[in-house]
């Protein structure tokens, strides 16, 4: 892997890195994402905006965290449900209020298959410049608050789980 | 109060569902959808719609401005819009970035515009048909227009401050805490960049919304003469201005006082809030 520093836009950090740091199903979607035209990259966008509910709780299912609130910088609740197994790997699921706007909605579609799997210090530690690959720079920079709300979200819930294991620890 | 669209003054600038339906396929007429959800259009549409992007489309990408006007007879040609078609304009946030769009047609001169009262959620909650088929339209020629009518219907900074010097009609649609200048932007969107927070001295504050019932239909022309003319003190012989953060809610108003109050004089301070709260030395209110 080759070292490189990237600014994380929601932290503004210089962060010394790697080129391929992501976990493997979030590598496959930027991949996906990074060679199509446009229409295309809109059109998958859409598709993955269509498939955000299925990323809801199943019935029964058990959380070590959930966090269900309305911000500022979203239009509707949002939750994200946080399940870490005996291997340590996170499991995440979201709830999305109605008004939610499709970037977002395509955005947690994204993230809850792309981070499947990862732990949570891996969530925590990614830094957040994939995001502009997946989504294109224009739509990033027209709607940035939206496009990185979910990530946030979900480095949010895993640094509250981490900092409860160290407390308990 | 049940709304009569025939109270309106311009009633014909206003379509419902059911006149849409039957006239959806007219040669003359183009279904343009603008909204604030950027990828809302490509979930679904009214059969036969276009997009028009109000940022992509609409706006200068490098100065802060509009397209120019070949960029406009552009946009308008490859969407087979001609001088004589009839737009109408629908959208989410109930028709806020239509009229943002319908307000930069006629600033570029096109007059045959209408609004789908209700817009998108009224459409979509009624049931009606929604498709992602993208149309494609002969190409037009359209005409470059010879100018844009920003005297006529925008205002500029120093026309603002002179109306706020005069004691003129000017209305900020902003949200009371912007007004307020409690907070510099519209909870939910992007903070485009404001310093000072407050209003332009002599400013009356009237939220876009109050317009709208809440299925996003236009309130009746009795209840919007109430709340303007009566409680804001808008008159039909003084002219007036209306602003928000940048133009874009204001046009909602702008739409509502030339349309349907039939207002010939109102102008749109597309600058707005992001221009006036960050311009040196201009002078700023933070009454209630």
């Amino acid at each position: 892997m080759r070292a490189v520093g990237l600014i994380d836009p929601i932290t503004s950090t210089i962060m010394s890195t790697s080129v391929s740091m992501y976990p493997k199903k979030l590598q496959n979607i930027i991949d996906l994402f990074e060679h199509l035209p446009e229409v295309e990259r809109r059109e998958t966008l859409v598709a993955y905006s269509d498939s955000a509910p299925k990323q809801e709780p199943r019935p029964n299912e058990k959380f070590d965290l959930e966090d269900v609130r309305k911000d500022e910088e979203c239009a509707d609740k949002v939750g994200v449900y946080l399940q870490v197994d005996d291997e340590g790997k996170a499991h995440l699921r979201m709830t999305l209020g109605p008004e939610v706007q499709t970037l977002t909605r395509a955005m947690t579609s994204i993230l809850c298959k792309g981070l499947e799997g990862a732990t949570p210090q891996e969530i925590l530690d990614l830094p957040s410049d994939f995001v502009t690959r997946i989504v294109g720079a224009e739509l990033v920079r027209v709607r940035s608050q939206t496009t990185y709300y979910v990530l946030t979200r979900i480095k949010g819930i895993c640094k509250v789980y981490l900092d409860r294991r160290r407390a308990a620890a | 109060m049940k709304t009569n669209p025939t109270e309106y003054a311009h009633p014909e600038a206003l379509v419902d569902a059911a006149w849409l339906e039957q006239h959806a396929n007219d040669k003359d007429v183009r279904i343009v959808e603008s909204n604030e959800d950027i990828l809302l259009y490509d979930t679904g549409h009214i059969p036969g719609a276009v997009h028009i992007d109000w940022r992509a489309d609409l706006q200068d990408p490098v100065i802060r401005d509009y397209i120019a006007p070949d960029k406009f007879a552009e946009l308008c040609s490859r969407n087979g819009i001609t001088p004589e078609t009839t737009c109408v304009f629908y959208g989410d946030k109930a028709n806020w970035w239509a009229c943002y769009a319908l307000w930069a047609f006629r600033l570029f001169g096109h007059k045959k515009v209408k609004i789908l009262n209700g817009g998108r959620d009224k459409w979509k909650a009624e049931g009606r048909k929604m498709t992602r088929e993208v149309p494609k339209y002969p190409r037009t020629t359209y005409p470059v227009p010879a100018r844009r009518m920003d005297k006529e219907i925008r205002a500029f900074a120093d026309e603002a401050l002179a109306q706020s010097q005069a004691k003129k009609p000017l209305i900020d649609v902003r949200s009371p805490g912007e007004y307020k200048g409690e907070i510099t932007h519209m909870a939910e969107y992007p903070q485009e960049g404001v310093l000072r927070g407050g209003h332009i001295p002599s400013a009356k504050s009237v939220p876009w919304k109050t317009a709208t019932n809440d299925d996003n239909t236009f309130k009746s022309a009795a209840e919007l003469r109430k709340i303007y003319l009566e409680g804001a003190g808008v008159k039909p012989d003084v002219d007036t201005i209306v602003y928000c953060r940048i133009g874009e809610r204001s046009s909602h108003t702008w739409f509502v006082l030339t349309y349907l109050l039939g207002l010939d004089n109102v102008r749109n301070y597309d600058g707005s809030w992001t221009e006036w709260g960050n311009k040196v030395g201009a002078p700023i209110e933070r009454s209630a």
